[in-house]
């Protein structure tokens, strides 16, 4: 009864501190030439491991069971007696007395070691960067196979870090995935593939850091070509734009309205360089001008030109052809007949000193007929002259005109006086074509 | 005149070559597959054989061919086992058992410690239990020499491979 009271006991105190002297541990194989070393320690760092002792038993060669050694508060043994075939038992000693025990598989914790001597390389012809590392694990004969992990960040991105898996040494990272400009930095552990070995990660290797190039303003060559030829281009016609805006390129955008005024002076300077035709009054003030006092009724001009048609043709034509001659002007007569007149207007023009052709002037200016130009200056029509000093005076507005024959009739003053011969609508057409063909 | 009551010792010496000779081998070999055992294979996928074992017997082999230049000619090494059909496990195990006599002091310590992964580790893979056999043990011990082994190791190497084959055909 007493004994198996105390046999309870000691279960219950193995219980308890079976809890308290939980440990782990892990392998590594071939770390030293053919030596493996296995590393333990407690899970609970303030577990005080004076007295305690570690053991391995089974598969082992050539022996039962193996004594770890210590080193602080690690517990390790480095041996080449593992058999690497089937599971072991670590017990945990007190004064001889196994306190706990574990059982494991010694290939199965494996630990790679860390690899090392990481590069990366920038590839300007493939736009990459090619990295490399080493392992030990390359050379050894039992745990060859791994699978790595890259791991890489920006320097200034903390915690924020991409992963590669990969089975080979090699990796490469496209540069268009990577800042231009930026400082990365990268590192690589590995772990056993699990094929056989299994086991945890290893250690980091140290951090490799490179700088991903700027993006230069290098552009492809075919582009680079296009863009030129298109801003000579553009520069070609924006030059031939503004050498033929005036002559071809205005014309054609915003045709500007024929003047009438221009047009008949371009008409008539044609046959006759010497022939002064213009509608601006100004132009005439060095020439002789005959005042037109007064119009005659029109009986009286329909008989005057009844005698003096046949010679009135006669000194059209001269005087058309001869244009403006001023002082040499007949002082009998002159005949003009304007076109922009209107038919059933009647010539009206004062008498007394007001000149006829002021009148004349003004009431064409304001002739619904006068659309060319919209000029409201005077308008001047060969044979007729203007009084002198009757330019810049006002002028009473006059009323419309008929159209018709205008003779200049002399007055007491020597002037000659226009009147009105009441023509009719044809000989006037007629006048203004001969006029026209005598040009 | 002959005596009748005592016969000639030369009839019952022939007599009894003839029950040794006729009687007893037949018997042994009936017997023969009561006293062998049947094995069981652990490890037949060769996970264990081809990244344990297997890296320890090609070591061996080339330490062996380092050592000595074995002849051409095959010595009579474990002739009487082989790797018969349904048979393997038995012959690893013997072979495994027989590699252990090759562990010797003036060896290496890798050159022993491959030699016992490659016996222990073929042996914890087995579940056999033969019966002793003195006489092939007193057999074995005579042909010690590293050339034997080598041979002994190549053919653990074939019937390992052998085992292989057919777990995969299965």
């Amino acid at each position: 009864m007493d004994n198996i009271l105390l046999l309870i006991k000691e279960g219950e105190f193995e219980d308890a501190e079976l809890d308290d002297y939980s440990f782990s541990c892990y392998s590594q194989l071939e770390v030293d030439g053919t030596q493996h070393l296995l590393t333990c320690a407690f899970d609970d760092p303030d577990v005080n491991s004076t007295n305690l002792e570690f053991e391995i038993c089974g598969a082992l060669l050539n022996v039962k069971c193996l004594t770890f050694d210590k080193l602080q508060e690690m517990y390790f043994i480095k041996t080449k007696k593992f058999l690497l075939i089937g599971d072991s038992e670590i017990h945990v000693k007190l004064g001889g007395k196994n306190i706990t025990s574990k059982k494991l598989n010694i290939v199965e914790i494996v630990k790679p070691e860390a690899p090392f001597d990481i590069r990366v390389i920038y590839r300007k012809g493939a736009n990459d960067f090619l990295v490399t590392f080493n392992t030990s694990h390359s050379q050894k004969k039992y745990v060859k196979e791994l699978m790595h992990e890259v791991a890489y960040r920006q320097e200034k991105n903390e915690n924020d870090w991409m992963h590669v898996n990969l089975s080979s040494t090699k990796l490469t990272l496209l540069q268009r995935k990577l800042q231009p400009d930026a400082m990365y930095e990268i590192k690589v552990r590995s772990i056993p593939n699990a094929n056989y070995f299994q086991g945890f990660w290893s250690e980091w290797s140290p951090t490799f850091h490179f700088r991903t190039p700027e993006i230069t303003g290098r552009m492809d060559p075919v582009l680079l070509t296009i863009s030129i030829l298109s801003f000579f281009s553009v520069a070609l016609m924006v030059i031939l734009a503004c050498a033929l805006w005036k002559k071809r390129i205005k014309p054609i955008v915003w045709p500007s309205l024929p003047d009438h005024k221009k047009t008949l002076e371009q008409l008539c300077k044609k046959p006759k360089k010497n022939l002064n035709v213009s509608f601006n009054p100004e132009s005439f003030l060095d020439c002789q001008i005959h005042k037109v006092d007064g119009i005659q009724a029109r009986d009286e001009a329909e008989s005057f030109l009844q005698d003096t048609s046949s010679q009135l043709d006669e000194s059209e034509k001269q005087r058309l052809g001869g244009g403006m001659q001023g002082p040499t002007w007949p002082s009998e007569h002159a005949a003009i007949t304007p076109k922009a007149f209107r038919e059933d207007s009647p010539f009206g023009c004062l008498a007394g000193s007001i000149s006829m052709c002021e009148a004349l002037v003004q009431s064409s200016s304001r002739s619904p007929d006068c659309r060319e130009g919209g000029k409201n200056g005077p308008h001047v029509y060969q044979g007729l002259l203007l009084g002198p000093g009757t330019t810049n005076s006002t002028v009473p507005t006059p009323s419309p005109f008929q159209s018709g024959i205008l003779t200049l009739s002399p007055t007491a003053q020597g002037q000659p006086v226009l009147t009105s011969l009441g023509s009719s609508q044809e000989e006037a057409y007629v006048t203004m074509s001969s006029f026209y063909q005598n040009q | 005149m002959p005596f009748a009551g005592n016969p000639s010792p030369r009839a019952g010496t022939e007599k009894v070559s003839f029950r040794y000779i006729f009687g007893i081998p037949p018997l042994i070999l009936v017997l023969l597959p009561v006293t062998s055992s049947d094995c069981d294979i652990e490890g037949k996928d060769g996970r264990e054989y081809q990244h344990v074992l297997m890296i320890s017997i090609n070591d061996l082999d080339t330490m062996i061919k380092n050592r000595t230049n074995c002849p051409n000619n095959e010595p009579k090494v474990f002739k009487k086992h082989a790797c018969d059909d349904n048979k393997e496990g038995m012959f690893l195990y013997r072979a495994a058992r027989k590699l252990k006599q090759f562990v010797k002091v003036n060896n290496s310590e890798d050159f022993n410690l491959h030699l016992s992964r490659v016996s222990q580790g073929t042996l914890q893979l087995l579940n056999c239990t033969p019966k002793e056999d003195n006489k092939s043990v007193k057999e074995q011990r005579k042909q010690k020499s590293l050339c034997s082994l080598g041979i002994l190791l190549q053919k653990i190497k074939t019937c390992w491979n052998k085992i292989l084959r057919g777990s995969k055909e299965h």
